[in-house]
């Protein structure tokens, strides 16, 4: 994300070049071939570990183990694709990946959104508190083991809900979308209220429909936090058919670097043995459907964030 | 990463919160629903009901746990118990147990215990002291007397004199970590197989003379791995065995700091002489061999010729030789660590994993049974073979001379015997699991699956090598404990960066004295005196 917002620089400069100004200096078109260059390089950095791990999962593990491969498969074979394809485990935990991710996303936006909505209005009684025990818990927390007895009092353990309640509001998602819902202009909603729409009828045929930057940066936020999200899998789910792909995939490859003693480091030589291609192979497979997110929000997306704070 | 320091840090606090509960009078023992009256050593334990047990699981990403496994058949046919299990992934197993048995959640029995790991969960009670109900387990008494393990159980007992996990008992154990050499170059050089530190120099030498721009001699675990194996033969204790830091100098009768001895100062010194000379590869000193292997790496490239390894660690090399060498151009064998000024000494008789007892299971109406079975499951030798080999007539037969074989339908990939059959019974029927089958094992056992190099191994270190004798027990109260781990934390950060930095050439021997004083600075005597203390306090108490 980072590289393509930056991208968009020079871009925009080049698309301005003919109005007469400071642009059309010596200075200035030095300035943005540096800074063409420098973005390219940073560019570059980031890419490169991706394209690296593209290219394990092409590779042979030998080759990976000998440290050969850089871009470029070497060993080329397709056979680690179809060896992960076939694993059940995989694809089962694949399945509550997307589940919890869907299920996740939408409570969570029902949630922020309606909550934002609320607290946006001056007039709203107790606006003060309720924002308030909203903020307070992005200083504050229960620490682990306290979240940990609550939630298996809920009865939420080893439950899907254990996974998509507890972060269901983001409170920094909430600010924002408090933020932008506040810089709408209230003669709208004023003149809804004439035409005799409720609460409700302005705030689904209203505001809503002019919200569709921040709703999709926030689905965004809040899908690829789900996805990402192996700890409260970790904590709660004890059923492996319950793990998420994250949960998989850092079992995979978190538990080969495990040194701290012999003994970790001995159970950890078993671990080492699962070859860098499948490891490779899962983590593409893992990102990529997220991934593929990003082009659709992208024209929402940098509008979304700075709609806040520029008209606040 | 951070977040899971973090909970580990979380955990590990949570854990000490003290509530140790002090009756004299031992728990749980008129619990006996399911028992059998009379169970003595070797006699098939069964429930005479049916009855189940929760278990900690850890998963290993390459080998998930199936329901539908053989193992837990074959486990409930013969004993009337059936597992309930909770799975817990391998990546954080040890965050995860935290948790479980910090909140009151975990399952009665957990498994995948090393020696030292029970100590907090001991001392807030989270767990039981097995101590007081060894007498229900007649198959881990049997074993403990056969193999004369007495000394170093008693080395597992609290200050209250109890001992908190059962150990996988081992009738022989060598070290897992050892040195990795690539013998076909030791042969073109003409150098023997190293069986002394000095012997080694001098084929790194000849071999830098050959390829002067390698560093033959490699870690991988920033120096931990290497310093661990080689303080035993300079009579001292170092890396991952630096442990607590004291070392029991058996003329004077008591402990003293193996940071500050002359063993420890003259392996520091052979070290740095390695590195001045480009002997040894400075990196791995400094760096961890994480998931990309650079020490393999280094290695396949011909870069370093003898490195820190396990076992798996001989095959991966192989695998990424293959690559760049060829196969069969070049040969890795694992040799008994080398034997120094101490003399041929490596590190003492181990344990390797065993089980703790969440204290919630004495409230268990089948208690007693589940002790019977645990002590069947992990110390009675038919239990034991069934767990690695699966049973007899279907998956494997075993000759008169007592050579296990499988059947041609079953393989074990993890070990390489018959790899082409169609049923693993590792993989697909649960034998051989990590959780299980590697805790207790006789030597018979252990040589029946391993690798004909790895028995070579074995032997050579046995009848070459001599453990070094177990210190005797100095266990610390709660209170001591609490102040024990304060100095300690600093006193072995300022040992690990000297020893770096000493090794490397950051900082000059000369300055050794300097270096003593500074530990000295920092209360080294009082932690000394805390554990003699400790160590005359247990001997008066149990003498």
């Amino acid at each position: 994300m980072v590289t393509q917002n930056a991208m968009t620089v020079p871009a925009v400069s080049v698309g301005s070049g003919t109005s007469v100004g400071p642009r059309d200096t010596r200075g200035y078109r030095a300035f943005t071939a540096v800074n063409t260059v420098v973005l390219l390089l940073v560019c570059a950095v980031m890419l490169y570990p991706f394209v690296t791990v593209i290219a394990q999962s092409f590779s042979s593990p030998g080759a990976i183990k000998a440290g050969l491969v850089n871009v470029w498969p070497v060993g080329f074979n397709l056979d680690t694709y179809g060896a992960v394809a076939q694993n059940g485990t995989f694809w089962s935990a694949y399945g509550n990946t997307v589940l919890y991710t869907f299920l996740g996303t939408t409570i969570a936006m029902v949630l922020t959104t309606t909550f934002a909505y609320a607290i946006s209005k001056p007039h709203l009684r107790g606006r003060g508190f309720l924002i308030g025990i909203a903020v307070f818990t992005m200083f504050f927390n229960g620490g682990i083991v306290p979240n940990y007895v609550l939630i298996s009092a809920l009865g939420m353990k080893n439950t899907m809900w254990a996974v998509i309640l507890p972060g269901a509001i983001s409170v920094f998602n909430l600010l924002v979308m408090k933020a932008f819902f506040e810089s709408l202009p209230r003669e709208l909603e004023e003149a809804a209220q004439i035409d005799g729409l409720g609460w409700f009828g302005i705030f689904c045929r209203i505001v809503l429909p002019l919200s569709k930057p921040v709703i999709a940066t926030m689905v965004l936020f809040y899908s690829v936090a789900y996805w990402n999200d192996w700890f409260a899998a970790f904590l709660y789910l004890d059923k492996q058919e319950l793990f998420p792909v994250t949960l998989f995939l850092r079992n995979l490859i978190a538990g080969a670097s495990t040194t701290a003693s012999e003994g970790a480091a001995a159970a950890g030589t078993t671990t080492a043995a699962i070859s860098a291609n499948i490891q490779a192979v899962t983590m593409i497979l893992t990102i990529v459907p997220i991934l593929c997110v990003y082009p659709f929000v992208q024209r929402y997306f940098v509008s979304g964030v700075m709609l806040g704070s520029v008209k606040g | 990463m951070t977040a899971v320091v973090g909970a580990a840090a979380l955990l590990a606090l949570a854990a000490c919160s003290p509530d140790s509960g002090g009756g004299e009078e031992v728990d749980g023992l008129d619990q006996t629903a399911g028992s059998m009256a009379s169970f003595a050593a070797d006699e098939q334990f069964k429930a005479t009901e049916p009855m189940s047990f929760s278990m900690l699981w850890t998963d290993w990403p390459e080998l998930p746990v199936k329901d539908s496994w053989q193992l837990f058949d074959e486990i409930e046919e013969r004993t009337n118990v059936s597992l309930e299990l909770t799975n817990i992934p391998f990546s954080d197993a040890v965050e995860k147990r935290s948790l479980l048995l910090s909140a009151g959640d975990a399952p009665y029995i957990i498994p995948l215990v090393y020696t030292g790991e029970e100590k907090s969960f001991a001392a807030s009670g989270a767990v039981l002291p097995l101590s007081d109900y060894e007498e229900y387990m007649p198959n881990f008494q049997k074993y403990v007397e056969e193999w004369d393990l007495r000394p170093m159980i008693d080395n597992l007992r609290q200050a209250d004199g109890k001992y908190y996990m059962m150990p996988g008992l081992q009738e022989v154990s060598v070290p897992v970590f050892t040195l990795l050499v690539r013998k076909d170059v030791f042969d073109e050089v003409g150098a023997p197989l190293p069986e002394t530190w000095d012997e080694l120099r001098v084929g790194l030498e000849k071999i830098k003379a050959k390829y002067p721009d390698s560093y033959p001699l490699a870690d991988g675990f920033e120096g931990a791995s290497m310093l661990n194996y080689a303080s035993h033969a300079f009579g001292t204790r170092a890396g991952w065995g630096f442990g607590d830091g004291t070392f029991f100098d058996e003329e004077s009768g008591e402990f003293v700091y193996a940071g500050t001895s002359d063993g420890y100062r003259d392996m520091v010194e052979y070290f740095h002489g390695l590195v001045e000379d480009g002997l040894l590869d400075p990196e791995s000193f400094t760096a961890t061999n994480d998931g990309s292997g650079t020490v393999t790496e280094k290695f396949a490239a011909g870069n370093v010729f003898a490195a820190s390894g396990s076992n798996g660690t001989v095959q991966e090399f192989s695998t990424a030789l293959d690559e760049t060498e060829g196969k069969g151009n070049h040969e890795v064998v694992q040799i008994a660590p080398p034997g120094g000024e101490a003399g041929q000494v490596v590190e003492p008789r181990n344990f390797w994993n065993g089980f703790m007892v969440n204290s919630e299971a004495k409230d268990d109406p089948h208690f007693i049974a589940m002790l019977q079975f645990l002590d069947w499951l992990y110390y009675s030798p038919d239990a034991r073979e069934m767990l690695r080999w699966g049973v007899e007539g279907e998956t494997y037969t075993k000759s008169d001379d007592g050579k296990f074989t499988l059947e041609p339908d079953y393989s074990l990939d993890g070990f390489n015997i018959n790899p082409d059959a169609p049923t693993d019974i590792e993989k697909d029927l649960g034998f051989s699991s990590q959780v299980l089958a590697g805790s207790t094992e006789s030597r018979a056992l252990k040589e029946s699956y391993n690798s004909p190099q790895f028995v070579e191994y074995i032997d050579s270190v046995l009848s070459t090598r001599t453990p070094r004798d177990p210190f005797p027990p100095a266990p610390l109260n709660e209170a001591e404990l609490e102040q024990a781990s304060l100095l300690t934390t600093t006193l072995t950060d300022t040992v690990n960066t000297n020893t770096l930095k000493f090794i490397l050439g950051e900082r000059d021997l000369s300055e050794w004295d300097a270096y003593v004083a500074e530990l000295e600075g920092q209360n080294l005597q009082g932690y000394l005196d805390l554990v003699n203390g400790a160590h005359q306090r247990f001997a008066e108490s149990n003498s």
